[in-house]
């Protein structure tokens, strides 16, 4: 069935994330709305420089589309953001709970504890119901980003007040939060601060503005073989965008009116700090005990080597770094060929790129290679959560379709001394999904904070669980590294592991339609 | 078959509630707010009933009314309804609980048509099995052995784990020698300790030395 978006209504970086190879610049701004009309002037002003998920096409293709720009420009709003423009009550109380609570309502669920508890979180976000709206701006140079922000800033009257109080380097608070992609020289690279290759697997749902091929690795599990098309189907539009039908086969519970919600999703936005030199000591401490090393413990870690190669096809380092070196070759060749060579080249370079996703974990249900608690066996199961138990559930991947999650977002800050937790690192985090009860949280709640889905009792994610301290120092986090049943090697139990990613701010928003938001800017949003 | 599973009993009373008011409060009301009160976990009255595995106690207030075409219809009281897994047959088990929790049971039940006349271990097993319904379903978190071997075993079982992640490299005779003071103390086939507490939900709570 053929899926027709109508992407100039739909905001950007929803349906195909923007990426950070084509912007690896971005900023994050706050506002307080003082008094509606001021916020819905604001609002409608801001309409012309918005983003929609309309396709970018170069310069002379007969496609629809426009052609990409330097700089896109997105809207998300709180609870209190809504309440505050004059969306009617009826249409408030149609929202669905966790979103009205807001972040710092639903700590207990998701584990910001200790380090990570509000009182922790940088000054901005430790605001309560004063954060109404979010601008997003990501651009290809910070001097494309600074134009942009200087035009939005234009926009702004003394009835809406841009938040101060984002932590930068040194400590210094600025009115914005910039993030970028980790450079290597002059080019930006898919890299986060522990070294790993970030952004890897992404949801593909229909409507999907990502290569039709992508559906192999992004959609979800039939019962046919994972490194091929039938292996996978296009999870359904509603799981990721309202108005839309869903993996059960209704609409995703959304506000009111129909116009409010339709071609809108809601976004959980984290930042989310690394202690960098909590976990490269880790490494060296642990990666010394375990037979396969630093590089395997922190492979091990992820499911994924950290060039990105996934553990469950490429279990040793050598033909994980082949295999990343004839990828890297191919998308050269791919980019350097001529016209007559350049589709054999890109169907090279696809079918490469293709094994960093086309995989499940059926051929290793005991772990061996991957670990069952490792981090993208946790997040994102991929159907093993039958076990290998062929039919258990009516659909291979029954119990993960609808928790899929499509993350956004970039790294932020540099790491200056790797040795050391403190200084302005991290990643903002975005994950987006038609209901964040069900899909951010349960994830977060149950895979990442938990482990009884894989039979791995209270143990958590390695990278991302919300470690205790020990009085003793050290964490409390525990992980299996499974043996192979057949091999001579016994399994490896890492324990003491410390809380490595802790929470300095974040909340849930809103992401309306560009018809939602011209009702939002015009007060016209009618319920009745 | 009903009732049993392997070696687990499923019990499953409906106990018809007096339709009668104490101090403004009906029975019912005054039977829901004892339940309440239970204390919980390790301190629950059933912990002390030998080979309970599970068990609930609720105040059923009328059928659920589905909407048409489902018939609406209504009970002619409420009833408490108490239900159980454990190990063994039903007669052990209700001996048991009056002899262990005689007073809890009186407590609880005291509202509950009829239940006046019980007086002993042989009245409250007769009282019980009448008003006994047929259960079919079944806990799905114990097997069906003996409570005190399965407290005993997710002690084991969580005591070597620590074991495991205390000594792993360690040289073989390093690690016989750990093993052979772990087996002392932890004393795999002594069901009287050490091993878990009866209703213990935390770690904290769960590992007891002397009882049970």
């Amino acid at each position: 069935m053929k899926t027709n978006l109508d992407l100039r209504d739909i905001q950007g970086n929803i349906v195909k994330g923007y990426g950070r190879f084509g912007f690896p610049k971005a900023r994050y701004i706050l506002y307080r709305v003082k008094a509606s009309g001021a916020g819905r002037n604001f609002v409608t002003d801001l309409i012309p420089f918005i983003t929609t998920s309309v396709k970018w096409v170069s310069s002379n293709s007969t496609e629809e589309g426009e052609p990409k720009p330097k700089v896109t420009t997105n809207i998300a709003f709180t609870y209190e953001g809504l309440k505050i423009l004059d969306i009617p009550e009826v249409s408030l109380h149609s929202f669905p709970d966790e979103f009205s609570m807001g972040m710092k309502g639903r700590v207990d669920i998701l584990g910001d504890d200790g380090a990570s508890a509000p009182d922790n979180w940088d000054p901005v976000w430790k605001l309560i119901d004063q954060i109404h709206i979010l601008v997003s701006i990501n651009g290809e140079t910070i001097e494309d980003i600074e134009h942009r922000y200087k035009e939005i800033s234009e926009c702004l009257s003394e009835g809406v007040e841009q938040l101060d109080g984002h932590k930068g380097d040194d400590g210094i608070e600025l009115p914005y939060q910039d993030g970028s992609a980790i450079y290597d020289g002059k080019t930006p690279t898919p890299k986060e601060h522990f070294g790993y290759t970030d952004g890897i697997s992404d949801p593909y749902f229909r409507g999907s503005g990502a290569s039709a091929i992508s559906v192999v690795g992004g959609g979800k599990r039939t019962r046919e073989d994972a490194t091929t098309e039938a292996g996978w189907e296009p999870l359904e539009t509603g799981e990721f965008l309202l108005g839309h039908k869903d993996e059960s086969d209704e609409y995703p519970t959304a506000p009111i009116p129909h116009l409010l919600s339709r071609n809108g999703t809601f976004m959980v936005f984290r930042k989310l700090h690394q202690n960098v030199g909590l976990f490269n000591a880790y490494l060296e401490k642990e990666g010394a005990r375990f037979s396969g090393g630093a590089e395997e413990l922190a492979a091990k870690f992820a499911g994924r080597w950290r060039n990105g190669a996934p553990l469950v096809d490429f279990p040793t380092e050598k033909s994980a770094k082949e295999f990343i070196e004839r990828f890297l070759k191919a998308r050269e060749n791919s980019i350097a060929a001529s016209a007559e060579n350049k589709e054999a080249a890109r169907a090279k370079y696809l079918a490469l790129k293709q094994k960093l996703v086309a995989f499940d974990f059926d051929k290793d249900i005991p772990g061996s290679k991957c670990p069952v608690g490792s981090h993208i066996r946790r997040v994102n199961p991929r159907g093993s959560l039958e076990f290998g138990k062929k039919k258990a559930f009516n659909t291979h991947g029954a119990l993960v379709n609808r928790r899929r999650i499509a993350r956004r977002g970039l790294p932020y800050g540099d790491v200056k001394d790797p040795s050391s937790n403190d200084g302005n690192h991290g990643i903002i985090f975005m994950a987006l999904n038609a209901n964040i009860k069900r899909q951010f949280e349960f994830v977060q709640q149950q895979w990442i904070n938990y482990g009884n889905d894989f039979k791995l009792a209270n143990d958590k994610d390695p990278l991302l669980g919300n470690h205790q301290s020990k009085e003793s120092g050290g964490g409390d986090g525990r992980m299996v590294i499974e043996a192979d049943p057949n091999g001579d090697r016994p399994p490896f139990f890492c324990q003491a592991i410390p809380r490595f990613v802790e929470t300095r701010g974040g909340d849930y928003f809103f992401i309306p339609s560009l018809t939602a938001l011209r009702l939002i800017g015009a007060g016209l949003v009618d319920p009745t | 078959m009903a009732n049993k599973s392997g070696k687990a009993y499923g019990l499953t009373t409906l106990c018809p509630i007096v339709n009668s008011v104490r101090d403004k409060q009906s029975f019912s009301a005054l039977t829901r707010d004892r339940l309440e009160k239970l204390p919980v976990h390790e301190k629950s009255p059933f912990t002390k009933v030998p080979n309970t595995y599970l068990c609930r106690l609720f105040v059923l207030n009328d059928v659920f009314f589905e909407g048409k075409p489902a018939n609406y219809e209504h009970l002619q009281s409420k009833y408490l309804v108490f239900t159980s897994n454990f190990y063994g047959d039903l007669d052990t088990y209700l001996h048991g609980m009056w002899q262990s929790a005689q007073q809890d049971v009186k407590d609880i039940w005291e509202f509950c048509v009829g239940f006046s006349k019980v007086n002993d271990a042989d009245s409250f097993i007769k009282y019980i099995k009448q008003c006994q319904v047929k259960t079919m379903l079944y806990f799905n978190g114990s097997t069906d052995d003996p409570l005190r071997e399965q407290l005993k075993s997710l002690y084991l079982k969580q005591e070597l784990s620590k074991f495991v992640y205390a000594n792993q490299g360690k040289k073989p005779e390093e690690l016989k020698a750990a093993f052979d003071e772990f087996i002392e103390r932890v004393q795999p086939t002594n069901l009287d300790g050490p091993t878990w507490r009866c209703g213990a939900s935390t770690l904290e709570a769960a590992v007891t030395h002397n009882e049970v």
